[in-house]
């Protein structure tokens, strides 16, 4: 049982990282992603990759995955047919939200679709006040007949979220218990489930974003399971989470909203070890696949983590990672629009039938077509020559966009590539400039397929100096998830007051938290030299909104921890807000439990430097066309797999590996560090 | 980044350098919001958001204004005029916060908005100033016939001295107001936001040079500038005008409100005519009216115009001294804001003809709201709770407008009742759109809201609205939308102009005004006909009546 497995879905492709746990090699495979599936490419994937190492599924000890299943409904809008049962008075709560314009000055701005449409937004008679005291009781028959309308209406999910749910949760209960009997196929959810928290419109929000994707993600999590069941899969399967650790299957099928962010964040934790293991503190992570590109800063090795942000336009409130996405990679179609500008996504070729030099009958060029074009990709063949590509299709299809703007062909493929690249520099300000973060103070780590292809382009539109192009920067998120802890967070809301009276309050969370998260380590056959437990309270001033996470000190709970809970608090509240408000009463909120299950990561080894000559690494040379020379330059091309620690390798030149294509442009130069990593740097 | 090429005469910057020094100015406001938000105790602004903070020059020019409440931009614009009028720049030292609110000596458009100030000190001088305005829901059950009647008047004065709180001043402030505690919380929050706006500032001086940002600040007011001149150069020359009604519960009547915008080239003259001023709190001061025309100007001329100093240039305004729309000393301002909303929509009805795809038809024209002031049963301390209500917002030439939102000068949230229910002893009975109250068109406007409270102890209320007495305005052949209402609960003596009480049990229901509506009904596209009904966003009979349309 030494094969640790790691799997990445993709809109594109589907990545699998192999890593043995006693030798501590490292093997990826990629295969095409099957969108309408996503489940099928990725048994293909696991199958071909653990045969392609002699290996058997049954071998497998950790089998951990990424996806982008749940994003991309919320994305596309293809989620459920979602009802909504809620308090009598408030069914339009969810179109007003927090009665706010999505922009302050352009009023040709729209809201985000809602997800519930009016008529499918039911109210029923039920009141609880906001000291849990019951005003109105809940109308069961009226809730029956509202789950009876649904399902008429045709409903595949329903979400119950009424008023104060949070503090007594018996109405939505016994409401999603009639819902569960009237609807038996419909998936359902109530807030007080995803997301038992102050505020009834983000709460609602959450619940309804739950419920919408529910049966996307548990009809894709159980044909999963099936697959890699018949594989003979032998360990429960895991799936990342938006905040980076990860869970069972069974828990994402029931909280998908804690899934939306999956896929990219594992890309950051795996770009956080690789800079770790590097040196470098402070990146901007450059994620570009074939449909969306995820883009995150670390500064000084952290991503910020929030507890709440709004996704896709839709409040959730669930920890994840601060990523920013763009709907463009190497798939998205270029095209002239109605006002004669060529523009770049964010319709995406996808993996089928792919772009036009894949030859499966799409005719509209993409920006992999431009780089065909260009031969900064391989005019050839891709994936190391298992997928071969038609160069003469790209350029007719390029030559038809060419002729309706009025321009050359090369033009126009580099012009697709300028227009690519300025939606990437645009998103990657929004989380350092327009952050306070100066890039040029940052490395830029480029990985998923396209990055390293277009990472020089880009840091030159910023100004970054450098850049970071990871090992395996085609399958990195696959790695990510080997490199994660398990994780799982405990937490109880209880308002109480600062002093001797809390404590017991205090204790009795604690145990209670601390059992839960026992049980989690021993579903999850966590040993106990593995475990690890933070326990940590959120904290404020009585009238405050908004809390301070406080950490407890170890060992069990007693008046000594009230003290160092107080001065800690006053401590933080000095540090963020710059005063102590003496005497005023403070309030601990919420009791946090985080389990970590450490788990044995892929550890990189150290590699002996072999000197500057990267001559031996050289298989070839061909033309491609630069920007810089505004023609065909002849560029060595080297195979990365070749290429040893110390090697540099002066631009122009163009680096392939199976995964990934990096262009080194005229002026800078490559270096391959100890880990493999390559640095391109100005010469 | 072309358009942020050096400029003759000013130190050669690199785009990019100015382009990271004015995206961390936005991110040194947004950041100031935030800790005012986070570390303040009031519902107005912890939950309702109804606060702003800007950067200002040594020379008094906003730099930058988080995009929070444009109608704050009033009291930023006025704060440093009078605070340097007062106190000399020699005399101030580092850790000197100036307060005022008032709206004739103190920078202010209202008393409830207290602005604090502090200058930013690099090098022994003063190279900006960090500011912020927070709406106290305060002074709240006073008379409005002239400003001595609205709360306590405070020019600019020092709050803190060299970073030492001045106490007495402090005590006079909280003894004229009726939520001490909240107050205070509130002020010490303000002083946060401004700490880390000076911080920022500080370091952000010392990582690209004074000099460097300084120079970067003007570059960016020069690019406003510019993009307002172009986008302004790209509107036909001529004077366009237009006139409009305004009422508000304080007064009997509808009052006639006009402008006439002419554009000349690159640069546009607003000139606006109104009643004389009144004896109710829904005059405005100069300032709100500047604030309210920048605004206006903004989303119609170019949206993305940087919302800084720079702008203001190419505009030029006028309203006769005296009127509402610009009132002297010592009318009261208090509800100033409902006449900036149909100020607003002056201006985009006068440009509808040269700019029919940028404007809207009419919004719902108010900031309805409600406020309610009550003592606490166990130490007979005052609450005062403050809401704001959105409305409809006016429909486009190319689409619907948007259903119960804040627009234009206005941009707070509402409080969410689980928030309300455990500060305050109402509970809120329902909140929703308002069938029907979208103004028909090819494009239809948006809905108004209701909210109804009910009343858990005696208080005393005060509500406000506009466009009682008549709707907001369709576009090109679009009809009017729903006006604004009061209903009464059973047992409730209807309110005397606006004001009045509540006993335990009894309901109000406030109704806030739809939206216009944008072309003929005929043009209507017959799915979102259907959608609208299958929602009830309208009824059958107005589907056949206005939109001929019948289901089969």
């Amino acid at each position: 049982m030494a094969w640790r497995v790691g799997v990445d879905s993709g809109g594109t492709f589907t990545d699998v990282c192999l890593f043995d746990d006693a030798s501590g090699r490292v093997e990826v495979w990629k295969v095409s992603s099957t969108p309408d599936d996503p489940s099928r490419g990725i048994a293909q994937g696991v199958e071909e990759g653990v045969g392609g190492i002699g290996a058997r599924v049954a071998d497998v000890g950790y089998f951990g995955h990424g996806t982008t299943v749940g994003t991309n409904a919320l994305i596309q809008h293809r989620g459920a047919r979602t009802g909504l049962i809620t308090t009598a008075g408030f069914r339009d709560l969810l179109e007003i939200g927090r009665q706010k314009r999505p922009d302050l000055y352009d009023l040709q701005a729209d809201k985000p679709p809602v997800l519930v449409a009016r008529d499918l937004r039911l109210e029923v008679p039920e009141r609880v006040l906001f000291d849990g005291r019951i005003e109105t009781a809940l109308d069961e028959q009226a809730v029956r007949e509202a789950a009876r309308a649904l399902r008429e209406a045709g409903v595949q999910a329903v979400a119950v979220c009424f008023l104060y749910g949070f503090v007594r949760p018996e109405h939505e209960a016994a409401a999603r218990r009639i819902v569960a009997e009237e609807c038996p196929d419909a998936f359902a959810c109530a807030s007080h489930g995803v997301a038992p928290e102050f505020r009834e419109y983000e709460r609602l929000s959450t619940v309804v974003v739950n419920a919408y994707l529910g049966p996307v993600m548990q009809r894709y999590i159980r044909r999963l399971a099936e697959r890699l069941a018949s594989l003979g899969l032998a360990v429960p399967p895991h799936l990342t989470q938006s905040n980076g650790g990860v869970i069972g299957f069974e828990q994402a099928g029931r909280m998908p909203v804690r899934t939306v962010l999956s896929g990219p964040s594992t890309g950051v934790i795996a770009a956080q070890e690789v800079g770790r293991m590097a040196g470098i503190g402070n990146l901007i992570t450059f994620d570009m696949g074939g449909t969306s590109t995820d883009v995150a800063l670390l500064q000084d090795g952290v991503c910020r983590l929030a507890s709440e942000a709004v996704v896709h336009g839709y409040p959730i409130k669930a920890p994840m990672l601060d990523i920013h996405t763009v709907g463009a990679g190497g798939g998205s179609i270029a095209y002239v629009d109605s006002g004669g500008l060529l523009k770049v996504g964010p319709r995406s070729a996808g993996a089928y039938p792919g772009p036009v030099c894949y030859g499966n009958g799409n005719e509209e060029p993409t920006v992999t077509d431009a780089n065909v074009v260009l031969q900064t990709l391989n005019p050839t063949h891709l994936l190391g020559g298992r997928m071969p590509v038609d160069q003469a299709l790209a350029k007719r299809a390029i030559g038809r966009l060419a002729e309706r703007l009025g321009m050359e062909l090369m033009a126009t493929a580099q012009g697709i590539l300028a227009v690519v690249t300025a939606n990437m520099a645009r998103a990657i300000r929004v989380i350092s400039v327009q952050r306070g973060h100066d890039p040029r103070d940052y490395t830029l780590a480029a990985f998923g397929g396209a990055g390293p292809l277009h990472a020089a382009r880009l840091a030159r539109e910023l100004d970054i100096g450098r850049i970071l192009v990871p090992r395996y920067p085609g399958i990195l998120c696959a790695m990510g998830l080997l490199l994660t802890d398990l994780r799982a967070d405990f937490a109880s809301t209880r308002l109480v007051t600062l002093g001797h009276a809390a404590l017991e309050e205090m204790s009795g969370a604690f145990a209670e938290l601390t059992r839960q998260a026992e049980e989690w380590f021993e579903a999850e056959h966590i040993g106990p030299a593995a475990q690890r437990l933070t326990r940590n309270v959120d904290m404020r001033y009585a009238g405050q909104n908004y809390e301070i996470a406080v950490p407890v000190p170890e060992g069990p709970v007693g008046p000594a921890t009230l003290d160092a809970l107080a001065e800690g608090f006053a401590r933080a509240h000095e540090r963020l807000y710059g005063f102590v408000a003496e005497g005023e009463p403070v309030q601990l909120v919420t009791f946090r439990v985080e389990a970590a299950g450490l788990v044995r990561k892929a550890a990189f080894r150290k590699l002996a430097e072999r000197g500057a000559d990267a001559a031996a690494a050289i298989v070839g040379s061909r033309e491609v066309w630069l920007a810089e020379a505004g023609g065909f330059v002849a560029c060595p091309v080297y195979d990365r797999t070749r290429l040893e620690a110390g090697n540099r390798i002066a631009g122009p030149a163009i680096v392939e590996q199976m995964d990934a294509t990096t262009v080194v442009p005229p002026g800078m130069t490559a270096r391959v560090d100890t880990y493999a990593n390559l640095i391109l740097e100005a010469a | 980044m072309n358009q942020l090429l050096p400029v003759a005469g000013k130190p050669a910057l690199d785009p990019i350098t100015v382009e990271v020094i004015g995206s961390a100015l936005s991110s040194i406001t947004e950041e100031m919001g935030e800790t005012l938000v986070r570390a303040s105790y009031s519902t107005n602004i912890k939950e309702r958001r109804d606060c702003s903070t800007a950067l200002f020059n040594h020379n008094g020019d906003t730099l930058c204004q988080a995009e929070h409440i444009p109608m704050h931009l009033g009291s930023f614009i006025g704060i440093l005029p009078h605070i340097l009028k007062r106190h000399p720049a020699a005399e101030m030292r580092p850790g000197d916060v100036f307060i005022g609110n008032d709206a004739y000596e103190g920078g202010g458009t209202h008393l409830p908005d207290f602005v604090l100030a502090e200058p930013v000190f690099v090098d022994g001088e003063i190279v900006a100033w960090a500011v912020n305005t927070a709406h106290h829901a305060d002074f709240a059950d006073r008379g409005h016939a002239h400003i001595y009647q609205e709360g306590l008047r405070i020019p600019p004065i020092r709050l803190y001295r060299a970073g030492v709180l001045q106490h007495d001043v402090q005590e006079l402030i909280l003894l004229n107001c009726q939520v001490p505690r909240e107050r205070l919380s509130d002020l010490r929050a303000q002083m946060a936001a401004n700490r880390l706006g000076v911080q920022r500032m500080t370091a952000l001086c010392a990582k690209y040079g004074r000099d460097t940002v300084l120079a970067a600040g003007d570059a960016l007011l020069d690019y406003a500038e510019r993009k307002m001149r172009a986008g302004i150069a790209a509107i036909p020359d001529g004077t366009y005008r237009f006139a409009d009604m305004f009422d508000n519960p304080e007064t009997d009547e509808s009052m006639p409100v006009s402008c006439a915008i002419t554009v000349a080239g690159e640069s546009m003259h607003l000139e606006f005519d109104a009643p004389d001023q009144v004896r109710a709190g829904l005059n405005m001061v100069y300032t709100a009216l500047l604030s309210t025309v920048y605004y206006a100007v903004k989303t119609v001329v170019d949206p993305t115009v940087l919302p800084n100093a720079g702008l203001a240039r190419p505009l030029s305004v006028a309203a006769r001294q005296g009127s509402i729309l610009n009132c002297s000393h010592p009318a009261a301002v208090n509800g100033r804001i409902a006449a900036c909303q149909r100020v607003v929509d002056l201006i985009h009805g006068a440009l509808a003809p040269v700019v029919p795809e940028r404007v809207t038809a009419a919004s719902n024209g108010a900031v309805a709201s409600a406020t309610f002031v009550g003592e606490r049963p166990d130490d007979g301390s005052i609450w005062v709770y403050l809401e704001t209500i959105g409305g409809g917002s006016g429909a486009r030439a190319g689409k619907d407008g948007l259903d119960g939102v804040h627009v234009h000068m206005t941009n707070t949230s509402n409080l969410p009742a689980e928030a309300l229910e455990l500060e305050y002893p109402l509970t809120l009975l329902r909140y929703e759109l308002v069938d029907g109250s979208g103004g028909a068109g090819t494009h239809r406007g948006g809905m108004g809201l209701r909210r109804v409270y009910r009343a858990e102890a005696p208080c005393r209320v005060r509500i406000d609205s506009s466009r009682l007495l008549s709707a907001p305005w369709g576009l090109a052949g679009g009809l009017p939308g729903g006006s604004s209402a009061f209903v009464y609960g059973p047992g409730v003596q209807p309110f005397d102009h606006g004001s009045g009480k509540l006993e335990p049990g009894q309901v109000i229901e406030i109704v806030t005004p739809g939206a216009g509506g944008y072309g003929p009904p005929g043009g209507r596209d017959p799915e979102a006909i259907r959608r609208d009904l299958a929602e009830k966003r309208i009824d059958p009979g107005t589907a056949a009546r206005v939109y001929s349309f019948t289901t089969h």
